[in-house]
């Protein structure tokens, strides 16, 4: 069961694509594993298209401002074009992460941007990490502990988001399980940890410059964990 | 020739039914998908088309994006008419998330975004629905798996049979510790066992 969902902004701001790149992943992956999250999503767009087709007559200053829609001359040029037939081609995804000898089955939209997906790196303790490349400014990594790992306690000066894709970790506040997603700002200290089960998850983190120069890496372990 | 479906949305339409009406946009789209019926499209566009300049050009400001926000909407409604699944929503939805896919492509491409990741990877609203999740794991190599094959019968039972259901049956280590009614702990240290075994197999007989 999912305790930790996005807010009602962030799902609408995932339906209308205003997020960033690492945050609409972020948010995508959630809306593959919770049915209730997709469901809002679903109404949110039959929401959004009613507003946008609903009514019956067009708003006059829109009648006005639209002389110069040829609807004629496009409607004729899109039907010129031959309709696409049903094919029986198959787009085959690979869904399955192996990583430390585990497999790993990955939500749809991850799947769908596997190739996005980079090296896996191992850091220190029995952490791994491996950078996913969407754009934008965030940062959007995927990290591995393997059970009985701690981070060491750490503040972020941006605002980070965690998912978990599959496992379990803590902090001093809850338990996170697959699909949990939490959000923290800069001032929260926390300290994740796993326990008997391994964790892997998805994490996005918003890019101040500071946090990328050398030093400022050696003094926060964890930024390691999102910066090369 | 006419067939009985053009009929029936021939006499609903002079009976003033709109494509506002969700049936009856439906219907259009599937007139287009089996008969690439012009007469229905033509209808759709006419509704639709308008209600998409006026949203695109609220949200670009610009006309002739907004012109190729419609145009390219409205040709995957022509083109693509098949994918249309009245079961997982209603017309003027489909229509929508087609024109919200096409207006973030626009907007990434913008200098000031340069996003990589495209619409169609975060909503696959054109796909083939048959879109299916690989399962072989990149080692179709027949030789590989025979050898593979082989070394597995040189692991004890206890961790053959956990490395069997997860790696040929493709069960999950949970999956795997409720039917064995073992510890899921076990069933992931049989596999670390079972895997570095196998890695110092291959590469002694490399």
């Amino acid at each position: 069961m999912i305790k930790f969902h996005p807010s009602e902004e962030y799902l609408f701001n995932y339906v209308t694509g205003e997020l960033s790149p690492a945050m609409l992943m972020m948010v995508g992956t959630h809306v593959d594993m919770c049915p209730q999250c997709a469901n809002t999503a679903q109404e949110m767009e039959t929401a959004l298209a009613n507003k946008l087709f609903g009514q019956a007559q067009l708003p006059e200053e829109f009648e006005a401002g639209n002389e110069g829609f040829d609807g004629a001359a496009m409607l004729a040029e899109i039907m010129a074009q031959t309709p696409q037939q049903h094919d029986d081609k198959v787009v085959k995804l690979s869904n399955e992460l192996i990583l430390e000898g585990k497999r790993f089955e990955l939500p749809a939209t991850l799947a769908r941007n596997h190739h996005r997906i980079g090296q896996w790196q191992k850091l220190i303790g029995k952490m791994w990490r491996a950078p996913v490349q969407v754009g934008g400014q965030d940062v959007l990594t995927m990290i591995y502990m393997a059970e009985n790992t701690r981070v060491a306690e750490h503040t972020h000066k941006g605002n980070e988001a965690t998912l978990v894709v599959n496992g379990v970790f803590n902090d001093e506040t809850s338990e996170y399980r697959d699909g949990d997603i939490m959000f923290l700002d800069g001032k929260v200290k926390h300290t994740p940890e796993t326990r008997q089960e391994d964790c892997l998850t998805l994490a996005a983190l918003d890019a101040p410059m500071h946090f990328t120069s050398g030093v400022s890496r050696l003094l926060n372990p964890f930024s390691s964990l999102f910066f090369k | 020739m006419q067939t009985a479906t053009e009929t029936n949305i021939r006499s609903k339409s002079m009976s003033s039914a709109q494509p506002d009406n969700p049936d009856h946009a439906a219907a259009l789209l599937s007139l287009v998908a089996n008969e690439q019926s012009r007469r229905a499209f033509s209808e759709l566009f006419a509704y639709f088309a308008p209600r998409l300049k006026a949203y695109a050009t609220r949200q670009f400001g610009n006309e002739q994006t907004a012109m190729d926000l419609v145009q390219e909407t409205m040709t995957n409604v022509w083109k693509k008419a098949h994918l249309f699944k009245p079961d997982r929503g209603s017309a003027s939805t489909w229509i929508f998330t087609i024109a919200r896919n096409i207006r973030f492509d626009i907007l990434r491409k913008n200098k000031h975004r340069q996003y990589d990741l495209s619409a169609d990877e975060l909503w696959p609203v054109l796909a083939e629905q048959n879109e299916s999740f690989n399962d072989d794991y990149g080692l179709d190599d027949e030789l590989l798996m025979q050898q593979l094959a082989n070394y597995c019968e040189e692991l004890p039972k206890a961790q053959r049979t956990v490395i069997e259901m997860i790696y040929v049956v493709g069960k999950s280590q949970q999956e795997v510790a409720d039917a064995l009614g073992i510890p899921l702990g076990t069933v992931k240290s049989r596999t670390r066992l079972a895997l570095q075994k196998l890695k110092e197999l291959v590469q002694r007989n490399d």
